[in-house]
């Protein structure tokens, strides 16, 4: 990509940063005299596909337009100049969280707030039909003044990075993806629920949930494998900032959180919970506004919840101290190994005499009539 | 640690737990360690590793079946405390993952126990085939007491067939078995005095038998004499 003075209206300052889809540029917008960041987007050189791009890149980029919230970085305005289209967007002063992760952490507190100002924004974009698709750290900016924001609202669907499936599907990132993403279904709010849960996890425990050494690997453990409780790997995790995350981590959706401001709610009061205050009616106010397109009955099994086998993995329990058990399981005696890896045999009758009253009853009973009945025919 | 063990899992299972708000899910939970620390305290601790699981948890007991189904019906017994538990119990393959924090353990035993679980509905306890084999070999007769409740297929096509606890079934099993024993007596000492009579005649038998009665009654008579002699020297 050659070096660009000018795209569109707006004169580059100069170069913010690389991605995936193309460069992220410091702009000015003379128009309004105002600075940008300007993100642009190599367009392919196959016509067909190219008209579809566009048509959908449009299409994204003016529903990202509506989106303005204090949590989601504003667009200002799209367009093509040769083979690049861009978006203009609100330039931002901060560290993304991905870049945070690496350097230092959070606090618990911290983590859950973040969570909450992204579950906020959220709920505010699937208000208005729009999904993000690829919640993950790197698209989330912590602002050098406080708050989060969340990047690539829209135009994240349109990136054709990291994962295939075997089908040829091009997906995005599979760490943070939601099991039915990644079985390539349609997804809707629940998906960017499942994917800030994964990155909440992340948050308070430093490590990475999914991990696996191929895509393949981390899509078969999005998909299959129950994550280990947050309390085991962050002392400081109340039991309902437990349930809270698991609550998002469902993997099958009809059971996950239905939408994100459920989920940011039920993350303020984990938030209040940790900072030793009540929640004021104010903050849960901000609830339940968002419409379903489809009903759906909560005390009902979920019709997919069967399908989901699940995992016969299950961690021990921190509340009860089971060690004196796994020690015998460790090392048992010679006996104790035969009782402890012996199948049930079937009760023989001599056994079933000895131990079973019904039985025993019959047999002495039988027995003693037997005697009797010997003395009066011959005695 | 990877051998791999035969125990007796318990699954108790929240009715409805992840429909419920997270609040409620974390009182919930809360109640149900409750539960396990009251019920487990029969059990000892070399015998018993408590699992965490989404929605409940799993108590798997090393050798002990009657132990396992005394601690799910215990366990059970609370849902009248407004906790809605039911309960699956299996007796199958379990291994011990990894160690520290991260220890775990994985088994067809659990997996089963825990499908079993879903068919049960509140406040009642399934259990397999397999732990009522294990059941009956621990404690042969107290299988009794689990009658058959059909079969159900689980998520991955397992058929299992299914059995309930039926106390009034074991009180029936006493009832049969001592009138059983009634019958084989009375049957038995009919058969001897029929030798006899078919030996000696019928009215042998019965003089005999008179005979015998006076002199047993006479005996006993003499004998009642004696003691109160004796009382009355005394």
């Amino acid at each position: 990509m050659s070096k660009k003075k000018q795209i569109g209206r707006y004169k580059i300052l100069g170069e913010l940063g690389r991605g995936a889809m193309g460069v992220v540029y410091r702009a000015e917008d003379p128009a309004l005299d105002r600075v940008v960041a300007l993100k642009t987007i190599l367009l392919s050189d196959d016509v067909d596909n190219r008209k579809e791009y566009e048509k959908r890149f449009a299409m994204e980029a003016r529903a990202a337009g509506k989106l303005n919230h204090p949590n989601i970085v504003t667009t200002f305005d799209f367009g093509e100049e040769g083979d690049l289209a861009f978006l203009a967007m609100e330039l931002l002063e901060g560290t993304d969280l991905r870049t945070r992760l690496k350097d230092k952490g959070l606090a618990t507190d911290e983590a859950v707030e973040i969570a909450v100002q992204v579950a906020d924004g959220l709920g505010f974009a699937h208000e208005r039909g729009v999904v993000h698709r690829d919640i993950k750290p790197g698209n989330i900016m912590l602002l050098e003044r406080g708050g989060a924001k969340i990047m690539d609202f829209g135009i994240a669907r349109m990136r054709s990075d990291d994962f295939k499936t075997s089908t040829g599907m091009v997906l995005g990132t599979p760490r943070f993806m939601s099991p039915e993403q990644i079985g390539g279904a349609v997804v809707d709010q629940r998906s960017d629920v499942f994917s800030l849960g994964v990155v909440l996890y992340e948050m308070l425990t430093g490590q990475m949930l999914f991990a696996g050494t191929d895509s393949a690997q981390i899509a078969h453990n999005v998909t299959n494998i129950e994550h280990e409780p947050l309390s085991r790997r962050n002392k400081e995790v109340t039991s309902l900032l437990d349930f809270v995350v698991a609550r998002a981590l469902k993997k099958d959706p009809a059971v996950r959180y239905q939408d994100a401001y459920e989920f940011a709610a039920d993350l303020r009061t984990c938030l209040a919970e940790l900072r030793g205050r009540p929640v004021t009616d104010a903050k849960r106010d901000t609830t339940k506004t968002v419409k379903l397109a489809r009903k759906i009955d909560s005390k009902q099994p979920a019709p997919v919840a069967g399908a989901i086998a699940p995992s016969t993995r299950l961690s021990l329990s921190r509340q009860f101290d089971s060690r004196a058990a796994l020690k015998r399981l460790a090392a048992p005696g010679m006996l104790d190994r035969a009782a402890l890896v012996r199948q049930p045999r079937s009760v023989g009758l001599l056994r079933r005499i000895c131990r079973d009253a019904g039985p025993r009853l019959l047999f002495l009973s039988s027995l003693a009539a037997a005697a009797a009945s010997g003395y009066i025919a011959f005695g | 640690m990877n051998s791999s063990y035969v125990a007796s899992v318990v699954f108790l299972k929240i009715q409805d737990f992840a429909s419920r708000a997270a609040s409620e899910q974390a009182r919930q939970r809360a109640q149900l360690e409750a539960v396990i620390a009251v019920t487990t305290a029969d059990l000892a601790p070399a015998s018993r590793v408590v699992l965490d699981s989404s929605d409940g948890a799993a108590i798997v007991v090393l050798a002990n079946p009657p132990g396992a189904l005394r601690l799910a019906e215990r366990a059970l017994k609370a849902s009248a405390a407004g906790l809605p538990l039911c309960a699956g119990i299996n007796h199958g393959a379990v291994r011990v993952l990894g160690s520290g924090v991260g220890e775990a353990m994985v088994g067809d035993g659990i997996a089963v126990a825990a499908s079993v679980a879903q068919f049960a509905p509140a406040s009642e306890v399934r259990v397999t085939r397999a732990f009522r084999d294990a059941l009956a070999d621990a404690a042969p007769g107290q299988e009794a007491s689990l009658v058959p409740k059909g079969a159900s297929t689980d998520a991955s096509l397992r058929s299992h067939e299914l059995f309930t606890r039926d106390r009034a079934e074991l009180q029936r099993r006493g009832r049969a078995y001592a009138a059983l024993s009634t019958a084989a007596v009375v049957v038995l000492l009919a058969s001897g005095a029929g030798w006899r009579i078919s030996q000696q005649g019928k009215e042998a038998f019965f003089d005999g038998l008179a005979a015998k009665y006076r002199a047993t009654t006479a005996q006993g008579e003499r004998y009642v004499r004696g003691l109160v002699e004796k009382a009355k020297l005394q």
